[in-house]
């Protein structure tokens, strides 16, 4: 097919001409056209089935309102469908498809859907598929999804990539239509940081599609001169392809940039970019969108918006027909059957509903006046209209104005509520508009071009006024105010066929009126009823036609029926954009330890703490499952040696006058005595008196601390210090900063641990019993020379020392400790091992300080002071707290071959497993292997007097019980006699 | 919305964590006679005003400090933002 | 003599790599110490580094180099600042504690950090990509620093030349920031 529709004109490049297919037949277009002009161009009209009744559809707009032409870009993974053509810029070997139809789209088996229309009205899924139920998820459901709806996903990854950035400026001109280059050119030459954003790859808006002088030049052409002007001067951002879809608080606006959605490839640059712009002011210059009248079989390939048949013969110089009508409700209508004219399209007559002369002169055009279509015929495509006195009017494109409305959109992603203005029968901006934003032109309103033009300068100099701008004295730019007297027609009364007003739901006028029959009557209430206004074009064409249908259905006015109110994105934007590159392993950061890459080296499998990766075990040659690793890493700590990375924990420095004071208020227990050279454990309640935290404290001098956390709590816990310094005791010389990631933190546990530790520290340090106790600290050298942190706690129960260095010497530190250890049978251990040895210990974790229990529930109820001021202790001592008799303890299995299970639930022997007789519940397990059995913590009523009972643990969940004995949570060394050693 | 940080300029709210209500500042005296009442009313009672509201906001990632901003909850206008440790200095926090 | 020595291996030790105009690289050696002002003795610390470093520790939001331009002082907040200078050994915490005489609470942060070099005609479009402030030449000047967070890291931006930015994030995550940053300068055009 050759591009039978051009006619002569136009902002298009005839020297680059662009090919591209259409459901798999090969086609012609130029440089500047959109998919929808060169398919206009070929002589396409047929590209769409509608989303429930399966219609024959065409282009009917020239913008991002298109509710019809909905096709499928591209092929393989990188398909994507729902893609407006009427925005998809053309390039050369760009492939599109139709979509929603079986078969092929001129015969698509599911048109008979249209003959079961009556079956199909609004409402149709709550009325007809409630019975039976059963067969909803099996059948109905399946096969509506299947039947409706639009595009199909490529189910591929989507190979594209995505970036965001955030861009700040003094004014934000959202839209580069005569208004909006107006607003920037007064704004930019005032030296005002201005950014200029429209969703067109062609800025200039309806400039480019009018024949509209500016300034004694056409319209088109000053645009081009204006912006170029405005990207000579260093203030001024210019962005193209950047749809600003969402007004956020504050002046933040959210962006969306294609960036290479008009190339046959993205060469690995990102395909979008979605901006976060932070505006001091805004001016919105939206523009406006026409909107229909509604009549029979309005919904025909053929039947278009006036504005976008001007605009396919203006700015793409391609005729949507060989032979127009025109149906007005307004002189703005008769432009285009003028411009049609002056390119020689055969124009055969305009339809005007009202009682007025002509408008202009329209060459070869029948003027029918006080006239209306009433139905339309041609099944693929228009042939012919029918008036309301039932003359046959032949024509293959009928061009239909029903007045405009002023682009509010953004106006209401806050507080703005539209207000009805009766002059121009439209919505404009009202209420309590953004902050920072003002609006101007036709999205304010002023619809004729001068008044645009001049609107823009003045609100832009208006709003960098307040910024403290002197405002440019440069004139406006001048135009003549066109004609575009309208006098309101929403549908035509007379139509019998359905008259549709939601082309992308098929919504007809019957449908509103049965909504309102059904009293759904309040806009919001229609909306969700009838599917109008949903997907992607946001009902841009059909809401204000159809909410006055509901008006005129409820005797009241239009302003007093109310408007739908509209939420960000004003189109749609991907999810990809959204994502941005926060996918995969990029999704959030990692943190690795210092030693991660000896780790890796060394067998270590890793698990994911928070962003942090840590070794779980590490596999010898020979282990054939995660249970050897850990049993023998388990067993050798406890007989040698194990070394563990524990960097992760949280450290943080607190120094000051008041330090001591200060982790007095914060811990539960007391520290302000705790000696130089010692370190404390310490407990941390929430104000309600529950568990928050714990760790160790050491003073490594008067005004020196240093404090660890739970790995999980690093960030709260350091939250929580800083709430207290500030915002408690703000008179408090006591200064905090994390220095988690500065040292690399080793575990050496074992009875040879003091032997692994004198080859590697140097030997001023004395490091017997008696030189360097349970619970001492200092500041060390190792390995010749370099600083470390030596401290004597032990997490496993085993004598052991945590040894810190500047993380830069981690990883080799890793490697030093475990060739020095050789002779004593040192090896690393996981956190796995680390949590077998710690429930052998009785020691808790996030398993027990889950955020419901107390410290007298873990068996620490003795730390809490109630001799100081501290976090926690007064909401401590309620009644209900100080009853609670869950205590903390040990469970072994009777059977020793079988596994304890967590989450079991304990309940006494002899009676019902109910909530009833609930006694508590098991936290943690482990196979520990110096028992040989299974060994369990958890809660249990009164269990500091129940040692010895046998109890049933039982857990629905896996359909187990077994009786397990209560013991001690201390299962090895109860005394403490080895970490002591 | 933007937290105009009273030393640090306009910033992302991004960059902070709510807390909630600035009255945690006033923490009860916990040697007074009727300490788990006021206790008890300091962490469990909030009012929850629909306009203009002091709350707590940490600048997490920034300087780390605390701020008391005062908001409208309707609007999310921000009308006021001080330093917490200026707040609890002021409202009489003596340690 | 000891029998064991430690090699020191900062993560992002060497990285040097360009992208069109924009070099993004590791600076060696870099120390940084905080410095917290303790509470009524905060002239006794600006006084001590006006005497150690000749030059006046600045507000919030700025940073300032010595008078031998070898060290740069950043105030981070109303009682924090950090000294970030060259240093080869991990002793420069001590260094910085003696030249203040012990007036300020040090602690060492250089192996808490990681730095990164950003420069080049387009670094501010590579940054736009990740960072949220206003990095505009004239809203955030020569010797200008901020913390922020980009891509979920908190980092410390300072721009320390016309078109140079020295960013700091936390040494754990270093490659994750390393990532990001190269990703930034890839992506733009």
């Amino acid at each position: 097919m050759s591009q039978i529709n051009r006619v002569k004109g136009g902002l298009i490049d005839r020297s680059t001409p662009m090919n591209f297919t259409f459901n798999g037949k090969s086609m012609q277009g130029f440089a500047g056209d959109t998919l929808a002009s060169a398919l206009l161009a070929n002589g396409q009209r047929l590209v769409g089935r509608s989303f429930k009744y399966h219609r024959p559809r065409g282009i009917f707009s020239a913008g991002s309102e298109e509710p019809n032409a909905l096709v499928q870009l591209r092929s393989g993974a990188h398909q994507e469908p729902n893609t407006r053509a009427t925005v998809a810029e053309l390039f050369d070997g760009l492939t599109a498809t139709s979509q929603n139809h079986r078969g092929s789209l001129e015969f698509d088996l599911m048109a008979l859907t249209d003959y079961a229309s009556p079956f199909l009205s609004a409402g149709f899924y709550y009325k007809t598929f409630m019975w039976p139920k059963a067969l909803w998820e099996k059948f109905y459901e399946p096969v509506i999804r299947s039947s409706a709806g639009l595009g199909r996903l490529s189910m591929d990854e989507d190979p594209d990539i995505y970036d965001k950035g955030f861009l700040h400026c003094d004014l934000l001109v959202i839209g580069a239509g005569p208004s909006g280059i107006s607003a920037a050119l007064a704004a930019g030459r005032s030296g005002a940081r201005v950014i200029l954003a429209d969703e067109d790859f062609a800025p200039g808006g309806r400039l480019n599609a009018e024949t509209l002088e500016v300034d004694g030049m056409s319209g088109a052409d000053w645009a081009t001169q204006a912006l170029a002007e405005l990207a000579a001067m260093d203030n001024v951002q210019i962005m193209t392809r950047t749809t600003i879809y969402g007004s956020y608080d504050h002046g933040v606006y959210g962006a969306l940039e294609r960036c290479t959605d008009h190339l046959a490839s993205s060469n690995g640059k990102p395909r979008q970019i979605l901006w976060r712009i932070y505006s001091k002011r805004a001016v919105l210059a939206a523009g406006s969108t026409e909107r229909p009248i509604a009549f029979g079989n309005n919904d025909r390939p053929g039947v278009m918006l006036a504005g976008a048949v001007r605009t396919y013969v203006n700015r793409f110089g391609a005729t949507p027909g060989q032979q127009v009508a025109v149906f007005t409700n307004n002189d703005d209508g008769w432009r285009t059957a003028a411009d049609l004219a002056a390119k020689g399209v055969n124009v055969t007559a305009i339809i005007d509903s009202r009682d007025k002369p002509a408008v202009c002169d329209v060459p070869g055009a029948r003027h029918i006046r006080n006239a209306a279509v009433r139905d339309t015929a041609g099944r693929k495509g228009l042939k012919s209209v029918t008036l309301t006195d039932d003359q046959i009017i032949d024509c293959d494109c009928l061009a239909v104005s029903g007045g405009w409305n002023p682009n509010v959109h953004l106006t209401c992603h806050q507080r703005g509520r539209p207000e009805w203005r009766d002059d121009i029968s439209a919505f404009v901006p009202g209420g309590t508009l953004p902050v920072g934003m003002a609006v101007a032109g036709a999205a304010n309103g002023a619809l004729t071009l001068g008044a645009a033009l001049a609107e823009g300068r003045a609100i832009a100099n208006q709003q960098i006024k307040d910024l403290g701008f002197t405002a440019s004295r440069k004139a406006a730019p001048k135009a003549e105010d066109e004609a575009f007297e309208c006098s309101p027609m929403w549908h035509v009364g007379e139509s019998i066929k359905r008259a549709w007003l939601d082309l992308q739901n098929d919504v007809t006028v019957k449908d509103v009126k049965l909504s309102h029959r059904e009293g759904f009557r309040s806009v919001e209430l229609l909306k969700r009823y009838t599917t109008l206004g949903m997907a992607t074009d946001q009902g841009k064409t059909a809401n204000i036609p159809a909410l006055a249908v509901m008006a005129e259905c409820t005797g009241k006015t239009i302003p007093e029926t109310g408007t739908t109110i509209f939420r960000p994105p004003y189109t749609p934007v991907p999810l990809g954009a959204l994502g941005g590159r926060a996918r995969g392993h990029d999704f959030r950061p990692t943190r690795l330890t210092p030693s991660h890459e000896w780790a890796k080296a060394n067998g270590a499998s890793f698990v994911t703490v928070g962003n942090w990766m840590r070794a779980e075990w590490y596999t010898r040659p020979g282990e054939k499952g995660w249970r050897d690793s850990v049993d023998r890493e388990a067993l050798n700590t406890r007989t040698n040696v194990g070394i563990c990375d524990v960097t992760t924990l949280g450290k943080i420095d607190v120094q000051g006058k008041d330090a001591a004071e200060f982790l007095n208020k914060v811990y539960s227990n007391a520290f302000a005595k705790l000696a130089v050279g010692k370190v404390r454990y310490g407990l941390m309640l929430r104000e309600d008196g529950i568990c928050y935290d714990d760790g160790t404290t050491a003073r490594m001098s008067e005004n020196h601390f240093v404090m660890t956390t739970t790995t999980a709590n690093a960030v709260l816990v350091f939250r929580r210090l800083e709430f207290a310094r500030q915002c408690l005791w703000p008179n408090m010389d006591v200064h905090l900063i994390s220095t988690t990631d500065g040292w690399a933190q080793f575990a050496v546990a074992g009875p040879k641990s003091r032997d692994l530790l004198r080859k590697i520290v140097d030997e001023d340090t004395d490091l017997s019993n008696e030189g360097f106790p349970f619970m001492g600290c200092a500041e060390v050298t190792v390995c010749g020379g370099t600083p470390a942190r030596l401290f004597r706690i032990s997490f496993s129960g085993e004598l052991a020392f945590e040894i810190a260095v500047p993380a830069r010497f981690g990883n080799s530190m890793m490697e030093v400790l475990n060739k020095a250890g050789e002779e004593f049978g040192a090896a690393p251990y996981g956190t796995e091992a680390l949590g077998v040895m710690r429930i052998e210990k009785g020691h808790v974790t996030a398993n027990e300080l889950n955020g419901q229990t107390t410290a007298q529930n873990i068996g620490l109820g003795m730390m809490v002071s109630q001799k100081k001021e501290c976090i926690g202790n007064v909401l401590s001592q309620r009644p209900e707290m100080v009853g609670d008799d869950l205590r903390l303890m040990g469970f072994r299995p009777v059977d020793h071959s079988l596994d304890v299970i967590a989450g079991s639930h304990f309940i006494t022997k002899g009676d019902e497993a109910n909530m009833a007789n609930d006694q508590g519940w098991m936290t943690s397990t482990a196979w520990s292997p110096n028992l040989g059995h299974s060994i369990g913590l958890g809660f249990i009523k009164r269990g500091n007097e129940r040692i010895g009972e046998v109890v049933r643990a039982v857990s629905p969940v896996h359909g187990k019980e077994m009786e397990v004995e209560i013991v001690s949570a201390h299962f090895i060394d109860p005394e403490g006699e080895r970490l002591r050693g | 919305m933007i937290i105009n940080h009273p030393l640090l300029g306009p910033r992302d709210a991004a960059e902070f964590i709510y807390l909630g209500d600035a009255s945690l500042i006033d923490r009860p005296d916990w040697q007074a006679e009727d300490a788990a009442a006021k206790f008890y009313e300091y962490g469990y009672l909030r009012d929850n005003p629909a306009g203009q509201h002091q709350e707590l906001w940490y600048h997490e990632q920034g300087d780390r400090s605390w701020l008391v901003v005062t908001r409208n909850t309707l609007t999310h206008e921000i009308t006021k933002v001080e330093l917490a440790r200026d707040v609890a200095r002021t409202r009489g926090r003596d340690k | 003599m000891a029998d064991y020595t430690l090699t020191a291996t900062p993560p992002l030790a060497g990285v040097d790599r360009s992208f069109g105009d924009l070099s993004l690289k590791a600076p060696a050696d870099l120390a940084l110490v905080s410095i917290a002002l303790p509470l009524g003795a905060e002239d006794k610390v600006l006084k001590a580094i006006k005497t150690a470093y000749g030059a006046e520790l600045p507000d919030a939001g700025k940073s300032v180099l010595s008078k031998d331009g070898t060290v740069r002082l950043v105030r981070l907040g109303a009682d924090q600042a950090m000294v970030i200078f060259t240093h080869a050994t991990p002793d420069a915490e001590p260094t910085v504690q003696a030249k203040l005489k012990g007036t300020a609470y040090t602690t060492d942060q250089t192996d808490v950090w990681v730095g990164l070099e950003l420069s080049g005609p387009t670094s501010r479009d590579a940054l736009h990509r990740i960072c949220p402030l206003d990095i505009h030449p004239d809203a955030f000047a020569v010797n200008d620093s901020a913390r922020t967070v980009m891509e979920h890291l908190g980092t410390l931006l300072i721009r320390t030349g016309d078109d140079t930015y020295l960013l700091l994030s936390a040494s754990s995550s270093a490659k994750s920031f390393l990532h990001a940053m190269e990703t930034s300068a890839q992506n733009i055009s």
